[in-house]
């Protein structure tokens, strides 16, 4: 069953999105060499508490932090630990808190210092592919129409969609139905209906779209080693289309 | 188009039936292959198993080997 939410409850949704984007913003401003995950966690978890939200990742299904800090070929979900970052690295940070009853889920990659022009593509495709995503958002339209755009725009530029995980939709729980995959035949699935809440994310990797899970169990790294971009937005469906409630002010809306 | 993934069967379900599933926020309804040609599989709950998922409908999958 999928939730539809009332705008009052899209506007309590938007408070929860905007702390997420904006502690987002916070950390990316952190990252530089030297600085480890570890720390951006810490970081991470001390602005939410402060704003009187809680992290919504820690203690879901025994996961340890409030950050999912992937580093690399880490795809996703990667623990934040005592590693510090190099020069040349690309981490995706993503993150949810709860806050007055709903999450809000966003997750950004950025570089560390300069990176190869091979790899800044990599981050604007997987940018724009989110992007593309986000315009099949509309009454009417079908669920596979996202992943269907952010497939095409992915391969397109060379690149490959990973399978095994999905988009999302978010509410009063992490994790509601719809699954959005980002691939697939467009016209399938769910009808978008006012109210809904998604939250879209691509996950790029530049090589072989698969990937695998370490022992600890979360984990996701590419099997070839290639690295791999992520990008989140939570969108809520309007009559007068998508409105993305993980809007940033810091960083360029991307 | 199909996509091969790797999952945990979580319960199994009537009809030879299994939910599996593959990501923290991801689950599918999976059979095992039957038919003439087809290698029998017997699967339990908690066990490792590779499927296959259809483009066409991402809630569903064949469970096509234990690993």
């Amino acid at each position: 069953m999928i939730v539809c939410k009332s705008p009052r409850e899209i506007e309590q949704m938007r408070r929860a999105n905007a702390l997420v984007a904006d502690v987002l913003a916070e950390l990316a401003g952190m990252v530089a060499p030297g600085v480890t995950t570890a720390d951006l966690d810490a970081t991470a978890e001390r602005l939410v508490r402060a704003a009187g939200a809680e992290p919504a990742f820690k203690g879901y299904r025994g996961y340890p932090a409030t950050l999912c800090a992937s580093v690399n070929d880490e795809v996703v979900h990667g623990i934040p630990a005592n590693r510090a970052l190099v020069e040349g690295d690309i981490i995706s940070l993503d993150m949810g808190v709860k806050l007055d009853g709903f999450y809000g889920d966003s997750a950004v990659t950025v570089p560390v210092g300069k990176v190869s022009d091979e790899v800044e593509r990599l981050l604007r495709v997987t940018r724009e592919a989110l992007q593309k995503g986000i315009a099949q958002v509309r009454l009417g339209g079908r669920v596979s129409d996202i992943g269907h755009a952010i497939q095409e725009h992915v391969e397109a530029a060379g690149f490959s969609v990973v399978r095994e995980f999905v988009g999302h939709g978010i509410g009063a729980q992490l994790h509601e139905e719809p699954q959005i995959a980002n691939y697939g035949e467009p016209g399938r699935g769910p009808r978008l209906a006012e109210g809904m809440v998604l939250a879209i994310e691509p996950m790029v990797n530049m090589g072989r779209p698969a990937v695998k899970v370490l022992r600890d169990g979360w984990t996701a790294v590419t099997r070839d080693g290639s690295l791999s971009a992520h990008f989140e937005h939570t969108v809520a469906v309007t009559k007068n289309g998508p409105l993305v409630l993980t809007e940033r002010s810091a960083a360029p809306v991307s | 188009m199909k996509v091969m993934v790797e999952g945990t069967v979580i319960e199994g379900m009537p009809h030879g039936l299994y939910r599996v599933g593959i990501a923290p926020e991801r689950e599918v309804v999976a059979h095992t292959p039957s038919g003439p040609g087809k290698n029998f599989i017997r699967v339990l709950v908690g066990d490792r198993v590779k499927l296959e998922l259809s483009s066409r409908d991402l809630t569903r999958g064949r469970i096509v080997a234990k690993i």
